[in-house]
């Protein structure tokens, strides 16, 4: 099928802030006229447990909704690997966590490690690695425009948390626009 | 995939929304304006935004104590002439059964939203499932009728919780609205428009003089006049079998002409409750039967099978129960074999192999709390077709 689908998972732990930023993406991605599907999948437990929010993008209406074959991985935690990897496209692009995802299986697919959640600590709180790596992922795969991801996490933050998010949205695109310059791995680790 | 062009400017009225969400737009726009609820995932963003949202338009939102309390107190709002609505998953749908079968036989126009997972018992609160068919035709006990909707994204929730009012009000009738979890907490750009000057379906009220009223006394149509309350028609309601007056009786006419009227009274509105959509059925070889989120799968295993030869075509209730079944036999009757993927142990296969009697049925069934995908339904499909193909040509 020759279909304009794009499908993008940002995987981790319960708690981490997956489906509020994936939501983050799915409204920017929304304003600019793009059809989009977001789906989550997480455990009944308010923290920690596997989690998931998957985007399927597609220029028309979107049939099956689900991931199918990722075209992006953003891993924030070890325990999205598993249930992840055998849905990446051959040559699909991941994203991992260079503190909670330090080891990568096998597989054609390139990887860049970043430090999302050490760039989040630094600013002040782990919390905001999500929104790290949203930038990250925004720089890295150039699919919606800055402003309009920008506007969808003001929209989407509380004020007491709006200057941190900003910033650590700003950290992000600087470790993804960083990472486009230098090698992305293709092998394990 | 390219960064996004920004000379497209964004249509205004296209929104990220979630299935659950629209269900309290949906809600909304039909005029409903109570809502009593005790939440449960996959079903609580129902009531937490019609917490917020019916309080500015005069409605009324309860938290109640719990599942059983939710739906009698819809019926007591229904009873006092408002649209009322209730949400719950698999163990509140199970609880509020002996209150839905007193809706339908005391012909209680409500909505009750049943978001299906995990089950039985309280299973997979946060996985998908399609477990429920069954209970939602058959979940209440003794012989009574029942519409169950089941809508397969996130504007057709929208659509069809207005349409689950409308039918309600029209036919007297408790309405199921049944999606999984998938389809409830997905969110999905939508356009709607604007619903304000729609003009919604009201039920029939009582009118004329106020002794020779009989509360239920049906017309041609099948379905009795409510009287407003305060309207001064005198009104007994019970879950006792009644005659036409609303009081109790156990005489055996009395009991086979009321009940035999209640039990056929859809019969007679099925061009407005009947509803389906076929993809690609004219020539197909294999037809595919499912709803929801396998439905959603098998409209993308269509493109892959025939990008395989393989002639594929899909049959989507959208309506469930009264299951559209003249419209199935139909579709079926051009086709070599029939595919049913449910996230259960077979239940709408059952329906499927009941309507059609004698045509080879496969069920694909899987419970696990994961949904079936467009591959595996393709693949099964592809399968089905050789071996139909071997058998015709043996």
């Amino acid at each position: 099928m020759r279909d304009s689908r794009v499908e993008i998972r940002i995987g981790g732990t319960g708690g981490q802030g997956l489906i509020l930023c994936a939501k983050m993406l799915a409204d920017a991605l929304a304003a600019a006229g793009k059809h989009v599907a977001q789906s989550q999948t997480y455990e009944p437990t308010s923290r920690g447990g596997y989690c998931n929010s998957d985007l399927v993008i597609s220029d028309g209406e979107v049939d099956f909704p689900l991931a199918t074959a990722l075209d992006w991985l953003v891993l924030l935690d070890r325990l999205a690997i598993r249930p992840s990897w055998p849905l990446l496209k051959p040559g699909a692009l991941v994203i991992a966590d260079t503190r909670l995802c330090p080891d990568l299986p096998e597989g054609d697919r390139r990887a860049h490690h970043l430090p999302l959640s050490r760039t989040a600590i630094e600013l002040g709180s782990e919390r905001v690695a999500n929104i790290v790596a949203l930038g990250a992922l925004a720089a890295l795969a150039e699919i919606c425009e800055r402003r309009a991801l920008e506007q969808a996490v003001r929209a989407d933050t509380p004020r007491s948390f709006l200057d941190l998010n900003l910033d650590a949205l700003a950290a992000g695109y600087r470790l993804g626009e960083q990472a486009i310059t230098a090698p992305s791995s293709t092998s394990a680790g | 995939m390219n960064a996004v062009d920004t000379a497209l400017a964004p249509k205004p009225a296209v929104r990220l929304i979630s299935g659950n969400h629209a269900c309290a737009l949906g809600a909304l726009a039909a005029g409903c304006r109570f809502f009593a609820g005790y939440p449960i995932t996959p079903s609580s963003e129902i009531a937490e935004r019609l917490s917020r949202l019916l309080p500015e338009v005069d409605g009324v939102f309860v938290q109640m104590e719990d599942e059983i309390a939710s739906i009698a107190a819809v019926i007591g709002a229904s009873m006092g002439g408002v649209k009322a609505l209730t949400a719950t998953s698999g163990p509140g749908f199970s609880l509020k059964q002996e209150n839905i079968g007193y809706a339908a036989g005391a012909e209680i126009p409500c909505v009750i939203v049943n978001v299906m997972r995990g089950g039985p018992s309280t299973g997979m609160p946060t996985r998908p499932a399609q477990g429920d068919i069954m209970q939602a035709r058959w979940g209440s006990h003794g012989d009574y009728p029942i519409v169950v909707l089941a809508p397969a994204s996130v504007r057709e929730i929208y659509d069809e919780t207005m349409r689950a009012f409308d039918l309600a009000e029209t036919c007297r009738t408790p309405v199921v609205l049944l999606y999984d979890q998938v389809i409830a907490q997905l969110a999905e750009t939508v356009e709607l428009g604007d619903t304000s000057d729609l003009a919604r379906t009201e039920r029939k009220w009582a009118s004329g003089p106020r002794a020779a009223y009989q509360p239920y006394a049906a017309d041609e149509d099948g379905i009795p006049a409510m009287s407003r309350p305060g309207a001064g028609y005198r009104v007994h309601t019970t879950g006792l079998n009644h005659a036409e007056n609303g009081f109790p009786t156990q005489n055996p006419e009395a009991v086979a002409r009321n009940l035999g009227r209640l039990l056929t009274k859809l019969d007679r509105h099925r061009d407005a409750i009947d509803s389906w959509q076929t993809i690609n059925c004219d020539d197909a070889e294999v037809l595919i039967v499912a709803i929801g989120i396998s439905a959603r799968a098998a409209t993308r295993a269509l493109d892959i099978a025939r990008a395989r030869g393989v002639r594929a075509g899909l049959f989507r209730p959208i309506t469930l129960w009264p299951f559209p079944e003249t419209a199935l036999r139909e579709v079926a009757a051009r086709a070599r074999a029939v595919l049913v993927p449910e996230m259960n142990a077979g239940q709408l296969s059952l329906e499927v192999e009941r309507i059609l009697g004698g045509k080879r049925v496969e069920g694909m069934h899987r419970f696990n709390g994961e949904p079936i995908t467009p591959a595996e339904i393709a693949a099964r499909a592809e399968s089905l077709a050789k071996a139909a193909l071997a058998k015709e040509t043996r």
